[in-house]
């Protein structure tokens, strides 16, 4: 049994608070020969710099930026090293200081949680936080074998050269310990890219069924095609300053509040100890948890949970005050690579109580509407189409979670998924049936980024500033 | 690549070339031609990957009575590690017996990632060895439906077939 002592546990305290004020994006595609990285990366940042109501123009709000962050998974992918650097000198950002950010697939959040400690610190007034992957130069399952070396090279990476398969045991051990249905994991890739298709970004959308996730060709069991995200391309960035920049730049700025936890990278290496318990949950919430555990060989964090998540959100929540995660968030992105973990987030972020997760997704309050009340869902996931449905190209997908967020708070939803125009920049018409995935007046939402079997994780409270 | 009639799994990997350098075992791995090969260390390890060959499985544990955690008595770790990471000092080796344990997890891969050199179908499998306490990713052996909980018994390719690799442990069902 592992113990943390006190100095582990320090909330952190940051010298200065952090505002997000700008998020630009590109579509998302599993090929996309149109253009190279560095012109991806151009989309995006012009798109942050134009496009979000800024009360300067687009090169005086580049004249505030002196600090960048780039997020970038694998330079496998493109045979590539130092792609930051060719970035960086393409969006003209030269001599400016820049690193670049690599934790597996929570680079994106990584890359936003060094980015907001610049601003934080006092280092930089405004940092530029941008990330991208380019999956697309490899045959997919050469991808899969570079993503998986990802994995313990001496121990793991042999035994499948897939990661789906390191989490499909994650997947077969929650699902006998908690009895999960498996409809339900087939509900959540139906949702998330059903909700797709309302994105001009999305590469995935469909309009799918239970039994057609179900139907489908498993990759590792119990994962089926359908439950897996997809190799993608595209690049994501984001806009951080501090207070005094962020209310002269935009009259409707969002508070960030980020924090990381990370574990190892073997999941059978995880040595059980006491649940870190978030500011809604008790010792005795978890009596009965721990019985069970005891009967199955169940360890927290084990095979069930991911610790990382747990420990991020355990100190997010201090540093935003979250005080109940149900009641004080109004949406969240889970970083749903496999439905499986997005099922497990639900636990570790304390949206329901460890061993409930099941029981949280049939109960309908993670849709925007619930499906059995017709009212708004407590906390609708994935709106944005999550990974499942819109994308994972892993070093702008945290950064990308919190851009959905971001315009979502700031009640943008419709501008920025709901304009033809938009739609027709990435050679798409917008749907006939296409609907508004607007929630109702949020104050607070969150966003998830996690790396291998949750061998690292960020968790992001966003919140509305004015 | 599927061998679905089989009941047994089969390798296609070739023995890694190992050099020991300073004591420490360097394998061999080729990317892209001989021209690409990576050297890769298994520095204080080797005697896991050496044990494995000569069909003992070797784990390690911590013996440091002042160590936060094992206070002397430290459970056995497999995968196995130099160093204590509670205590930071030298761990030391133990041989598993006749190693025997349980299906804690599994997942039937039905494609892996290009270079997998284990047939597909197969179960790759979570083991919990009795007397160890961290849990080991192998693969199984057989080909037929499994369940979690299932026993399993150690296999090992030695001699010529050794592999140098982690896929020189394998098991089967009880
Ligand atoms: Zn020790």
């Amino acid at each position: 049994m592992i113990t943390f002592a006190p100095g582990n546990l320090r909330v952190p305290r940051w010298t200065r608070p952090v505002y997000m004020v700008a998020a630009g994006t590109t579509d998302f595609r599993k090929r996309y020969p149109e253009k190279k990285l560095d012109e991806l990366c151009m989309m995006a940042f012009r798109m942050l710099l134009e496009e979000n109501d800024l009360r300067q123009d687009p090169l005086e709000v580049k004249g505030h930026i002196n600090f960048a962050c780039y997020g970038e998974f694998a330079d496998h992918f493109q045979d590539q090293l130092l792609c930051e650097a060719k970035v960086h000198d393409y969006l003209g950002l030269d001599l400016l200081p820049n690193v670049g950010i690599k934790t597996g697939g929570a680079t994106g959040g990584s890359t936003m949680l060094m980015g907001a400690t610049t601003v934080a610190s006092g280092m930089s007034d405004c940092t530029l936080v941008l990330g991208w992957e380019r999956m697309d130069e490899v045959k997919t399952w050469t991808g899969n074998y570079y993503i998986a070396s990802a994995a313990c090279k001496e121990f793991e990476t042999r035994l499948a050269r897939n990661y789906a398969s390191y989490y499909a045991p994650m997947a077969r051990r929650f699902q006998e310990m908690y009895g999960v249905d498996e409809r339900v994991r087939a509900e959540i890739a139906v949702k998330n890219r059903g909700y797709a298709c309302s994105s001009p970004y999305a590469q995935q959308p469909g309009r799918h069924t239970v039994d057609e996730v179900l139907g489908g060709e498993i990759v590792s069991d119990p994962l089926r095609f359908l439950e897996c995200c997809a190799m993608s391309v595209g690049s994501a960035a984001a806009l951080l300053c501090s207070e005094e920049l962020a209310f002269q730049l935009t009259d409707r700025p969002v508070r960030l509040y980020i924090a990381g936890g990370s574990h190892t990278l073997r999941t059978g290496d995880r040595r059980p100890m006491r649940i870190l318990l978030l500011p809604h949950e008790t010792e005795e919430g978890y009596a009965s948890l721990y019985r069970d555990m005891g009967k199955q060989d169940g360890r927290w964090p084990g095979f069930e949970s991911f610790g990382a998540t747990r420990f991020a959100a355990y100190m997010a929540y201090r540093m935003a005050g979250v005080q109940n995660p149900i009641e004080d968030l109004d949406l969240v992105e889970t970083h749903d690579a496999f439905t499986i973990s997005d099922l497990q987030t639900y636990g570790d972020v304390g949206l329901t109580l460890y061993g409930r997760e099941q029981d949280y997704v049939t109960s309908g309050d993670c849709y925007l509407k619930n499906p059995h009340t017709g009212k708004p869902g407590k906390c609708p996931a994935n709106l944005s189409g999550g990974l499942l449905g819109t994308m994972h190209a892993v070093g702008a997908t945290g950064i990308f979670q919190c851009d959905e967020v971001f315009w979502q708070l700031q009640g943008k939803y419709d501008r920025f998924h709901g304009d033809p125009a938009l739609w027709r920049r990435y050679g798409k018409e917008k749907p006939a049936d296409w609907t508004s995935l607007q929630v109702d007046d949020p104050r607070r939402g969150l966003a998830i980024s996690h790396a291998g079997v949750g061998s690292h994780v960020t968790c992001a409270v966003l919140e509305r500033a004015w | 690549m599927t061998m679905a009639n089989d009941d047994k799994v089969t390798l296609r990997a070739v023995p890694a070339a190992v050099e020991s350098v300073h004591g420490a075992w360097v394998v061999q791995l080729p990317r892209f031609g001989a021209e690409g090969t990576h050297y890769h260390t298994y520095g204080l390890l080797t005697p896991y990957f050496k044990g494995l060959g000569e069909g003992r499985l070797l784990g390690t544990k911590c013996v440091n009575p002042r160590c936060p955690v094992s206070s002397g008595s430290g459970e056995l770790w497999l995968p196995p590690r130099a160093d204590c990471p509670d205590c930071h000092q030298p761990m030391t080796w133990q041989e598993v017996k006749e190693p025997r344990g349980y299906i804690y997890s599994y997942t039937h891969v039905e494609r892996g990632g290009t270079g997998l050199e284990i047939a597909c179908p197969y179960y790759q499998i979570d083991v919990k060895i009795d007397g160890v306490c961290t849990i080991i990713k192998s693969y199984l052996l057989d080909r037929r439906p499994i369940k979690i909980g299932e026993r399993v018994r150690a296999r090992f390719r030695t001699g010529p077939e050794a592999t140098h690799t982690c896929l020189d442990l394998c098991w089967e069902l009880e």
